[in-house]
Protein backbone atom coordinates (compact mmCIF):
# COMPACT_ATOMS: atom_id res chain seq x y z
CA UNK A 1 0.00 0.00 0.00
CA UNK A 2 0.98 3.67 -0.78
CA UNK A 3 1.62 5.65 1.49
CA UNK A 4 -1.34 8.45 1.85
CA UNK A 5 -1.23 11.72 -0.72
CA UNK A 6 -3.65 13.68 -2.19
CA UNK A 7 -4.87 13.67 -5.92
CA UNK A 8 -5.98 16.32 -8.20
CA UNK A 9 -6.16 16.64 -12.08
CA UNK A 10 -4.56 19.44 -13.63
CA UNK A 11 -7.04 20.81 -17.03
CA UNK A 12 -4.25 23.26 -17.77
CA UNK A 13 -0.67 24.50 -16.90
CA UNK A 14 -1.62 27.66 -15.35
CA UNK A 15 -3.95 25.50 -12.76
CA UNK A 16 -0.96 23.01 -12.50
CA UNK A 17 1.31 25.97 -11.66
CA UNK A 18 -0.78 27.62 -9.40
CA UNK A 19 -1.13 24.69 -7.10
CA UNK A 20 2.72 23.59 -7.65
CA UNK A 21 3.68 27.64 -6.14
CA UNK A 22 0.47 26.74 -3.38
CA UNK A 23 1.98 24.03 -1.93
CA UNK A 24 5.92 24.18 -2.79
CA UNK A 25 7.75 20.95 -2.02
CA UNK A 26 5.05 18.84 -1.16
CA UNK A 27 3.62 18.50 -4.55
CA UNK A 28 4.69 16.42 -7.26
CA UNK A 29 3.63 16.85 -11.12
CA UNK A 30 2.61 12.96 -12.47
CA UNK A 31 2.87 11.74 -15.95
CA UNK A 32 2.69 8.27 -16.53
CA UNK A 33 3.62 7.23 -12.83
CA UNK A 34 6.27 4.93 -13.38
CA UNK A 35 9.44 6.52 -12.15
CA UNK A 36 7.26 9.07 -9.07
CA UNK A 37 4.79 5.68 -7.86
CA UNK A 38 8.11 3.60 -7.59
CA UNK A 39 9.55 6.02 -6.15
CA UNK A 40 6.65 7.15 -3.75
CA UNK A 41 6.23 2.80 -3.10
CA UNK A 42 10.15 3.06 -2.00
CA UNK A 43 10.04 5.95 0.25
CA UNK A 44 12.42 7.78 -1.73
CA UNK A 45 9.55 10.51 -2.42
CA UNK A 46 7.17 11.63 -0.30
CA UNK A 47 4.70 14.14 -2.27
CA UNK A 48 1.55 14.95 0.23
CA UNK A 49 0.03 15.80 -3.29
CA UNK A 50 0.49 14.74 -6.46
CA UNK A 51 -0.96 16.41 -9.67
CA UNK A 52 -1.74 14.80 -12.61
CA UNK A 53 -0.80 16.58 -15.93
CA UNK A 54 -2.64 14.05 -18.15
CA UNK A 55 -6.30 15.82 -18.58
CA UNK A 56 -4.49 18.81 -19.81
CA UNK A 57 -5.19 18.33 -23.42
CA UNK A 58 -2.67 20.04 -25.23
CA UNK A 59 -0.14 17.60 -23.68
CA UNK A 60 -0.69 15.19 -26.26
CA UNK A 61 0.24 17.00 -28.83
CA UNK A 62 2.84 15.17 -31.46
CA UNK A 63 3.15 17.30 -34.32
CA UNK A 64 5.81 18.12 -36.88
CA UNK A 65 5.74 20.50 -39.31
CA UNK A 66 8.79 22.67 -41.69
CA UNK A 67 8.92 25.61 -39.68
CA UNK A 68 8.38 24.28 -35.73
CA UNK A 69 10.17 20.34 -36.24
CA UNK A 70 8.81 17.72 -34.08
CA UNK A 71 6.98 18.76 -31.38
CA UNK A 72 6.40 16.21 -28.56
CA UNK A 73 3.50 17.43 -25.49
CA UNK A 74 4.19 16.36 -21.90
CA UNK A 75 1.71 13.61 -22.42
CA UNK A 76 3.26 11.84 -25.17
CA UNK A 77 4.08 7.92 -24.32
CA UNK A 78 7.48 5.83 -25.43
CA UNK A 79 5.22 3.90 -27.08
CA UNK A 80 3.47 6.76 -29.23
CA UNK A 81 7.02 7.92 -30.54
CA UNK A 82 7.53 3.91 -31.38
CA UNK A 83 4.58 4.15 -33.34
CA UNK A 84 4.89 7.48 -34.91
CA UNK A 85 4.97 7.01 -38.74
CA UNK A 86 6.71 10.62 -39.34
CA UNK A 87 9.43 9.70 -36.11
CA UNK A 88 10.17 6.38 -38.30
CA UNK A 89 10.76 8.29 -41.55
CA UNK A 90 12.31 11.32 -40.36
CA UNK A 91 13.59 10.72 -36.65
CA UNK A 92 14.22 6.75 -36.53
CA UNK A 93 16.60 7.35 -33.42
CA UNK A 94 13.72 8.63 -31.19
CA UNK A 95 12.30 5.16 -32.15
CA UNK A 96 15.25 2.93 -32.17
CA UNK A 97 15.99 4.33 -28.53
CA UNK A 98 12.09 4.26 -27.33
CA UNK A 99 12.41 0.50 -28.55
CA UNK A 100 14.76 0.00 -25.79
CA UNK A 101 13.51 1.57 -22.29
CA UNK A 102 11.66 -1.00 -20.17
CA UNK A 103 8.67 -3.42 -21.26
CA UNK A 104 5.93 -2.84 -23.58
CA UNK A 105 3.45 -2.25 -20.42
CA UNK A 106 5.75 0.58 -19.04
CA UNK A 107 6.12 2.13 -22.59
CA UNK A 108 2.41 2.43 -22.63
CA UNK A 109 2.26 4.78 -19.67
CA UNK A 110 5.98 6.23 -19.57
CA UNK A 111 6.48 9.69 -21.49
CA UNK A 112 9.30 11.03 -23.28
CA UNK A 113 9.32 14.35 -20.88
CA UNK A 114 9.01 12.41 -17.59
CA UNK A 115 12.15 10.14 -18.53
CA UNK A 116 14.17 13.32 -18.85
CA UNK A 117 12.82 15.06 -16.12
CA UNK A 118 13.29 11.99 -13.73
CA UNK A 119 17.12 12.67 -15.20
CA UNK A 120 18.31 9.27 -14.34
CA UNK A 121 22.02 8.79 -15.93
CA UNK A 122 20.66 5.67 -17.83
CA UNK A 123 17.67 7.66 -19.73
CA UNK A 124 17.28 5.96 -22.54
CA UNK A 125 15.19 9.24 -24.31
CA UNK A 126 18.35 11.57 -22.80
CA UNK A 127 21.01 10.62 -25.85
CA UNK A 128 18.63 10.76 -29.00
CA UNK A 129 17.42 14.26 -27.66
CA UNK A 130 20.87 15.37 -27.08
CA UNK A 131 22.19 14.23 -30.35
CA UNK A 132 18.75 15.83 -32.19
CA UNK A 133 19.87 19.30 -31.15
CA UNK A 134 16.14 18.96 -28.91
CA UNK A 135 15.39 21.85 -27.11
CA UNK A 136 12.75 21.50 -23.90
CA UNK A 137 10.03 24.18 -23.31
CA UNK A 138 9.88 24.78 -19.46
CA UNK A 139 6.80 26.40 -17.89
CA UNK A 140 6.72 28.90 -14.63
CA UNK A 141 4.52 31.40 -13.02
CA UNK A 142 6.62 34.35 -14.76
CA UNK A 143 6.25 32.77 -18.28
CA UNK A 144 8.15 30.14 -20.82
CA UNK A 145 11.13 29.35 -21.95
CA UNK A 146 13.57 27.14 -24.33
CA UNK A 147 16.21 25.76 -23.13
CA UNK A 148 18.53 23.55 -25.28
CA UNK A 149 18.35 19.50 -24.36
CA UNK A 150 22.26 19.63 -23.66
CA UNK A 151 22.26 22.21 -20.87
CA UNK A 152 18.85 20.61 -19.22
CA UNK A 153 20.81 17.68 -17.37
CA UNK A 154 23.11 19.58 -13.98
CA UNK A 155 23.40 16.34 -12.05
CA UNK A 156 22.26 12.71 -11.07
CA UNK A 157 18.61 12.97 -11.04
CA UNK A 158 19.28 17.16 -11.40
CA UNK A 159 17.74 19.13 -13.87
CA UNK A 160 18.05 23.44 -14.37
CA UNK A 161 14.06 23.04 -13.38
CA UNK A 162 13.18 25.42 -10.69
CA UNK A 163 11.17 24.13 -8.09
CA UNK A 164 7.56 24.89 -9.43
CA UNK A 165 8.52 24.64 -12.58
CA UNK A 166 7.12 22.18 -15.34
CA UNK A 167 8.52 21.32 -18.89
CA UNK A 168 5.85 21.51 -21.33
CA UNK A 169 6.95 20.27 -24.58
CA UNK A 170 10.35 19.04 -26.65
CA UNK A 171 11.41 20.25 -29.32
CA UNK A 172 13.31 18.55 -32.26
CA UNK A 173 14.62 20.76 -34.78
CA UNK A 174 13.30 20.52 -38.30
CA UNK A 175 17.23 20.98 -39.61
CA UNK A 176 17.84 17.28 -38.04
CA UNK A 177 15.05 15.84 -39.62
CA UNK A 178 16.32 12.54 -41.91
CA UNK A 179 19.52 12.17 -39.58
CA UNK A 180 20.35 8.55 -39.27
CA UNK A 181 21.20 6.95 -36.24
CA UNK A 182 21.60 3.93 -33.99
CA UNK A 183 21.85 3.38 -30.21
CA UNK A 184 23.77 0.26 -28.85
CA UNK A 185 22.73 -0.27 -24.92
CA UNK A 186 24.21 -2.82 -23.03
CA UNK A 187 21.74 -5.18 -20.49
CA UNK A 188 22.45 -8.23 -18.65
CA UNK A 189 19.52 -9.53 -20.74
CA UNK A 190 18.10 -8.92 -23.69
CA UNK A 191 14.66 -8.28 -22.41
CA UNK A 192 13.65 -5.64 -20.61
CA UNK A 193 16.40 -4.05 -18.18
CA UNK A 194 18.55 -0.90 -17.33
CA UNK A 195 21.43 0.18 -19.37
CA UNK A 196 24.86 -0.63 -18.00
CA UNK A 197 26.34 1.76 -20.51
CA UNK A 198 24.86 2.99 -23.66
CA UNK A 199 25.81 4.91 -26.67
CA UNK A 200 23.49 6.73 -29.41
CA UNK A 201 24.58 8.03 -32.97
CA UNK A 202 23.06 10.71 -35.14
CA UNK A 203 24.48 11.61 -38.74
CA UNK A 204 23.06 14.17 -41.02
CA UNK A 205 25.43 15.28 -44.14
CA UNK A 206 28.60 15.66 -42.40
CA UNK A 207 28.07 16.02 -38.94
CA UNK A 208 27.98 13.07 -36.56
CA UNK A 209 26.35 13.81 -33.06
CA UNK A 210 27.63 10.94 -29.82
CA UNK A 211 26.13 10.98 -27.10
CA UNK A 212 26.60 8.49 -24.24
CA UNK A 213 24.20 7.13 -21.30
CA UNK A 214 25.58 5.59 -18.11
CA UNK A 215 29.09 6.95 -18.27
CA UNK A 216 28.41 9.75 -16.11
CA UNK A 217 26.39 11.83 -13.61
CA UNK A 218 24.45 12.70 -15.98
CA UNK A 219 23.98 11.80 -19.97
CA UNK A 220 26.92 13.40 -22.21
CA UNK A 221 26.51 15.36 -25.25
CA UNK A 222 30.25 14.49 -26.86
CA UNK A 223 30.98 17.44 -29.03
CA UNK A 224 30.26 17.18 -32.92
CA UNK A 225 32.27 15.22 -35.24
CA UNK A 226 32.66 15.33 -38.80
CA UNK A 227 32.32 12.34 -41.38
CA UNK A 228 36.09 12.40 -42.58
CA UNK A 229 37.32 12.30 -38.23
CA UNK A 230 39.43 9.77 -38.19
CA UNK A 231 37.60 6.63 -36.06
CA UNK A 232 40.76 6.59 -33.59
CA UNK A 233 40.35 10.39 -32.82
CA UNK A 234 36.66 10.25 -32.11
CA UNK A 235 36.89 7.25 -29.76
CA UNK A 236 39.68 9.07 -27.67
CA UNK A 237 37.06 12.22 -27.66
CA UNK A 238 34.24 9.83 -26.39
CA UNK A 239 36.23 8.17 -23.54
CA UNK A 240 37.31 11.63 -22.70
CA UNK A 241 34.12 13.20 -22.10
CA UNK A 242 32.27 10.47 -20.18
CA UNK A 243 33.34 9.43 -16.56
CA UNK A 244 32.10 6.19 -15.55
CA UNK A 245 32.56 5.03 -12.14
CA UNK A 246 32.77 1.24 -10.40
CA UNK A 247 29.15 0.75 -9.39
CA UNK A 248 26.98 -2.74 -8.67
CA UNK A 249 26.46 -3.00 -12.53
CA UNK A 250 29.74 -3.16 -13.46
CA UNK A 251 33.16 -1.79 -13.21
CA UNK A 252 34.35 1.49 -14.95
CA UNK A 253 36.97 -0.52 -17.03
CA UNK A 254 34.07 -2.42 -18.32
CA UNK A 255 31.91 0.37 -19.08
CA UNK A 256 34.99 2.46 -20.82
CA UNK A 257 35.92 -0.71 -23.07
CA UNK A 258 32.20 -0.88 -24.11
CA UNK A 259 31.54 2.50 -24.90
CA UNK A 260 34.40 2.63 -26.90
CA UNK A 261 33.12 -0.54 -29.00
CA UNK A 262 29.99 0.56 -29.28
CA UNK A 263 30.96 3.91 -31.14
CA UNK A 264 33.43 1.87 -33.24
CA UNK A 265 30.48 -0.29 -34.30
CA UNK A 266 28.11 2.59 -34.53
CA UNK A 267 30.61 4.54 -36.97
CA UNK A 268 31.01 1.37 -38.93
CA UNK A 269 26.90 0.68 -39.19
CA UNK A 270 25.69 4.53 -39.76
CA UNK A 271 28.70 6.69 -40.75
CA UNK A 272 31.26 4.49 -42.86
CA UNK B 1 -12.80 10.04 -4.49
CA UNK B 2 -15.42 8.58 -6.17
CA UNK B 3 -14.32 5.99 -9.29
CA UNK B 4 -16.07 4.84 -11.96
CA UNK B 5 -15.12 1.74 -14.45
CA UNK B 6 -15.66 -0.55 -16.89
CA UNK B 7 -14.31 -3.92 -15.64
CA UNK B 8 -15.00 -6.52 -18.01
CA UNK B 9 -17.91 -4.87 -19.50
CA UNK B 10 -19.46 -4.25 -16.16
CA UNK B 11 -19.82 -0.85 -14.55
CA UNK B 12 -18.26 -0.39 -10.72
CA UNK B 13 -18.69 2.48 -8.81
CA UNK B 14 -16.89 2.94 -5.60
CA UNK B 15 -15.55 5.28 -3.15
CA UNK B 16 -11.84 4.99 -2.83
CA UNK B 17 -8.63 6.80 -1.27
CA UNK B 18 -6.18 8.98 -3.92
CA UNK B 19 -3.37 6.62 -3.46
CA UNK B 20 -5.00 2.98 -3.61
CA UNK B 21 -3.18 1.52 -6.85
CA UNK B 22 -5.65 0.33 -9.90
CA UNK B 23 -4.34 -3.27 -8.76
CA UNK B 24 -5.40 -2.67 -5.00
CA UNK B 25 -8.59 -1.21 -6.38
CA UNK B 26 -9.94 -3.96 -8.84
CA UNK B 27 -8.90 -6.57 -5.90
CA UNK B 28 -10.15 -5.13 -2.65
CA UNK B 29 -12.99 -2.97 -3.99
CA UNK B 30 -14.31 -4.38 -6.82
CA UNK B 31 -12.95 -7.56 -5.34
CA UNK B 32 -11.32 -9.53 -8.32
CA UNK B 33 -8.57 -11.32 -7.32
CA UNK B 34 -7.22 -13.00 -10.87
CA UNK B 35 -4.64 -10.05 -11.37
CA UNK B 36 -1.71 -10.76 -9.22
CA UNK B 37 0.81 -8.28 -7.44
CA UNK B 38 4.36 -9.38 -7.42
CA UNK B 39 7.18 -6.59 -7.25
CA UNK B 40 4.59 -3.66 -7.37
CA UNK B 41 6.99 -1.93 -9.13
CA UNK B 42 6.52 -2.75 -12.99
CA UNK B 43 9.22 -4.93 -13.75
CA UNK B 44 6.90 -8.33 -13.58
CA UNK B 45 4.08 -7.86 -15.48
CA UNK B 46 1.51 -10.23 -12.60
CA UNK B 47 -0.75 -6.96 -12.21
CA UNK B 48 -0.92 -6.35 -16.18
CA UNK B 49 -4.72 -5.78 -17.03
CA UNK B 50 -5.65 -4.11 -20.75
CA UNK B 51 -6.70 -0.23 -19.52
CA UNK B 52 -8.28 1.66 -22.49
CA UNK B 53 -7.34 -0.71 -24.78
CA UNK B 54 -3.75 -1.21 -24.16
CA UNK B 55 -1.98 -3.19 -21.36
CA UNK B 56 -0.66 -1.60 -18.15
CA UNK B 57 1.36 -2.65 -14.74
CA UNK B 58 -1.66 -2.11 -12.70
CA UNK B 59 0.60 -1.17 -10.02
CA UNK B 60 1.86 1.66 -11.33
CA UNK B 61 -1.71 3.26 -11.67
CA UNK B 62 -3.65 5.27 -9.07
CA UNK B 63 -7.17 3.92 -9.22
CA UNK B 64 -8.43 7.61 -9.71
CA UNK B 65 -6.46 7.83 -12.66
CA UNK B 66 -8.81 4.58 -14.19
CA UNK B 67 -12.10 7.21 -13.54
CA UNK B 68 -13.97 6.57 -16.63
CA UNK B 69 -11.73 3.92 -17.86
CA UNK B 70 -12.77 0.33 -19.38
CA UNK B 71 -10.68 -2.10 -17.96
CA UNK B 72 -10.28 -6.02 -18.66
CA UNK B 73 -8.75 -7.96 -16.70
CA UNK B 74 -8.18 -12.34 -16.66
CA UNK B 75 -11.92 -12.56 -15.56
CA UNK B 76 -13.04 -11.63 -18.48
CA UNK B 77 -11.34 -14.41 -20.40
CA UNK B 78 -13.45 -17.41 -20.92
CA UNK B 79 -17.49 -17.28 -20.28
CA UNK B 80 -18.66 -18.73 -16.71
CA UNK B 81 -16.54 -22.29 -16.48
CA UNK B 82 -15.65 -21.99 -20.35
CA UNK B 83 -11.58 -21.28 -20.63
CA UNK B 84 -11.27 -18.65 -23.36
CA UNK B 85 -8.73 -20.41 -26.59
CA UNK B 86 -5.70 -19.12 -24.66
CA UNK B 87 -6.53 -20.35 -21.71
CA UNK B 88 -7.32 -23.81 -23.09
CA UNK B 89 -4.45 -23.63 -24.99
CA UNK B 90 -2.33 -22.42 -21.83
CA UNK B 91 -3.57 -25.92 -20.16
CA UNK B 92 -3.11 -28.13 -23.28
CA UNK B 93 0.67 -27.07 -23.14
CA UNK B 94 1.46 -27.13 -19.39
CA UNK B 95 2.02 -23.21 -19.38
CA UNK B 96 0.81 -22.67 -16.30
CA UNK B 97 2.61 -24.72 -13.63
CA UNK B 98 2.18 -22.50 -10.28
CA UNK B 99 -0.13 -19.64 -12.24
CA UNK B 100 0.65 -16.66 -10.37
CA UNK B 101 2.39 -14.96 -13.89
CA UNK B 102 -0.78 -16.51 -15.78
CA UNK B 103 -3.39 -13.69 -15.35
CA UNK B 104 -0.77 -11.00 -16.75
CA UNK B 105 0.48 -13.39 -19.13
CA UNK B 106 -2.83 -13.58 -20.63
CA UNK B 107 -3.36 -9.85 -20.81
CA UNK B 108 -0.15 -9.26 -22.49
CA UNK B 109 -1.21 -12.12 -24.57
CA UNK B 110 -4.20 -11.01 -25.75
CA UNK B 111 -2.94 -7.51 -26.47
CA UNK B 112 -0.26 -9.30 -28.78
CA UNK B 113 -3.19 -11.14 -30.62
CA UNK B 114 -5.16 -8.15 -31.31
CA UNK B 115 -1.31 -6.19 -33.14
CA UNK B 116 -0.83 -9.61 -34.82
CA UNK B 117 -3.33 -11.89 -35.08
CA UNK B 118 -0.50 -14.69 -35.92
CA UNK B 119 2.52 -13.63 -34.31
CA UNK B 120 6.09 -14.78 -34.66
CA UNK B 121 7.94 -16.33 -31.95
CA UNK B 122 10.08 -13.09 -32.11
CA UNK B 123 6.55 -11.31 -31.53
CA UNK B 124 5.61 -13.29 -28.92
CA UNK B 125 8.66 -12.94 -26.88
CA UNK B 126 8.52 -9.46 -27.68
CA UNK B 127 4.74 -9.59 -26.62
CA UNK B 128 5.47 -11.04 -23.09
CA UNK B 129 9.08 -9.20 -22.50
CA UNK B 130 7.15 -7.34 -19.49
CA UNK B 131 5.86 -10.56 -17.80
CA UNK B 132 7.99 -12.53 -16.04
CA UNK B 133 7.51 -16.62 -15.20
CA UNK B 134 9.80 -18.50 -12.49
CA UNK B 135 8.14 -21.82 -13.43
CA UNK B 136 8.05 -22.68 -16.72
CA UNK B 137 10.84 -21.06 -18.92
CA UNK B 138 8.17 -19.54 -21.41
CA UNK B 139 8.75 -21.97 -24.16
CA UNK B 140 5.76 -23.89 -23.15
CA UNK B 141 4.11 -20.44 -23.20
CA UNK B 142 5.24 -19.47 -26.68
CA UNK B 143 4.08 -23.28 -28.07
CA UNK B 144 0.20 -22.27 -26.71
CA UNK B 145 0.27 -18.88 -28.35
CA UNK B 146 1.53 -20.83 -31.63
CA UNK B 147 -1.12 -23.32 -31.39
CA UNK B 148 -3.90 -21.32 -29.95
CA UNK B 149 -3.17 -19.06 -33.49
CA UNK B 150 -3.25 -22.31 -35.42
CA UNK B 151 0.30 -22.32 -36.17
CA UNK B 152 1.25 -25.71 -34.49
CA UNK B 153 1.55 -28.51 -36.78
CA UNK B 154 -0.67 -30.70 -34.48
CA UNK B 155 -3.12 -29.38 -32.44
CA UNK B 156 -2.26 -29.97 -28.50
CA UNK B 157 0.82 -31.18 -30.00
CA UNK B 158 3.45 -31.44 -26.79
CA UNK B 159 6.94 -30.06 -28.36
CA UNK B 160 8.57 -29.71 -25.39
CA UNK B 161 8.39 -32.91 -24.38
CA UNK B 162 8.90 -34.60 -27.71
C1 LIG C 1 10.13 -1.70 -14.59
C2 LIG C 1 10.68 -0.41 -15.13
C3 LIG C 1 11.68 -0.46 -16.09
C4 LIG C 1 12.23 0.72 -16.58
N1 LIG C 1 13.20 0.63 -17.53
C5 LIG C 1 13.72 1.77 -18.05
C6 LIG C 1 14.71 1.70 -19.08
O1 LIG C 1 15.10 0.63 -19.55
N2 LIG C 1 15.21 2.89 -19.54
C7 LIG C 1 14.80 4.09 -19.06
O2 LIG C 1 15.28 5.13 -19.53
N3 LIG C 1 13.85 4.19 -18.12
C8 LIG C 1 13.31 3.05 -17.61
N4 LIG C 1 12.35 3.14 -16.63
C9 LIG C 1 11.95 4.46 -16.17
C10 LIG C 1 10.98 5.12 -17.15
O3 LIG C 1 9.79 4.36 -17.18
C11 LIG C 1 10.71 6.51 -16.68
O4 LIG C 1 11.89 7.28 -16.66
C12 LIG C 1 9.64 7.23 -17.50
O5 LIG C 1 10.04 7.56 -18.81
C13 LIG C 1 9.19 8.46 -16.76
O6 LIG C 1 8.03 8.97 -17.35
P1 LIG C 1 6.63 8.97 -16.56
O7 LIG C 1 5.66 9.62 -17.48
O8 LIG C 1 6.30 7.64 -16.05
O9 LIG C 1 7.03 9.96 -15.38
P2 LIG C 1 6.51 10.11 -13.90
O10 LIG C 1 6.90 8.95 -13.08
O11 LIG C 1 5.07 10.52 -13.90
O12 LIG C 1 7.39 11.38 -13.51
C14 LIG C 1 8.80 11.32 -13.41
C15 LIG C 1 9.31 12.52 -12.65
O13 LIG C 1 9.16 13.70 -13.42
C16 LIG C 1 8.25 14.60 -12.80
N5 LIG C 1 7.45 15.10 -13.92
C17 LIG C 1 6.67 14.36 -14.77
N6 LIG C 1 6.19 15.14 -15.75
C18 LIG C 1 6.67 16.39 -15.53
C19 LIG C 1 6.55 17.63 -16.24
N7 LIG C 1 5.83 17.75 -17.36
N8 LIG C 1 7.19 18.72 -15.74
C20 LIG C 1 7.94 18.62 -14.61
N9 LIG C 1 8.09 17.47 -13.91
C21 LIG C 1 7.47 16.36 -14.38
C22 LIG C 1 7.52 13.81 -11.75
O14 LIG C 1 7.13 14.61 -10.66
C23 LIG C 1 8.56 12.79 -11.35
O15 LIG C 1 9.47 13.32 -10.45
C24 LIG C 1 11.77 1.97 -16.12
C25 LIG C 1 10.74 2.02 -15.19
C26 LIG C 1 10.19 0.84 -14.68
C27 LIG C 1 9.10 0.92 -13.67
S1 LIG D 1 3.18 -6.27 -9.53
FE1 LIG D 1 3.02 -4.80 -11.09
S2 LIG D 1 4.70 -5.28 -12.34
FE2 LIG D 1 5.01 -6.59 -10.65
S1 LIG E 1 3.73 -20.35 -13.81
FE1 LIG E 1 4.74 -19.85 -11.97
S2 LIG E 1 5.52 -17.90 -12.42
FE2 LIG E 1 4.75 -18.51 -14.30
Amino acid sequence: MNRAFDYRAATSFSEALGWLAEMGSNARPLAGGTDLLVNVRAGLMTPTCVIDLKPIPEITTLSFDEGEGLLIGAGVTINEIIESEVIQQQYPLLAICAHQLASHQVRNRATVVGNIVNASPCADMAPPLLCLQAEIEIQGNDGARWVPCATFFTGAKQTILKPGELVSRIRVPAAMQGAKGGYKKLKRIQGHDLGIVGVALAALDSAVHIAVSSAAATPVLVKPFSRTDDLGTVVAAVCEAISPIDDVRCTKDYRLFMAETYVKRLWQEVVA
Amino acid sequence: MKVKTTVNGQVYERETVPYKTLLHFIREEIGLTGTKEGCAAGECGACTVILNGKPVNSCLVLAVEANDAVIETVEGEGAGNELSDLQAAFERHHATQCGFCTPGMLMSIRDLLRRHPKPTVEQIKAGIEGNFCRCTGYVQVIEAVLDATGQSAKKGELKHVS
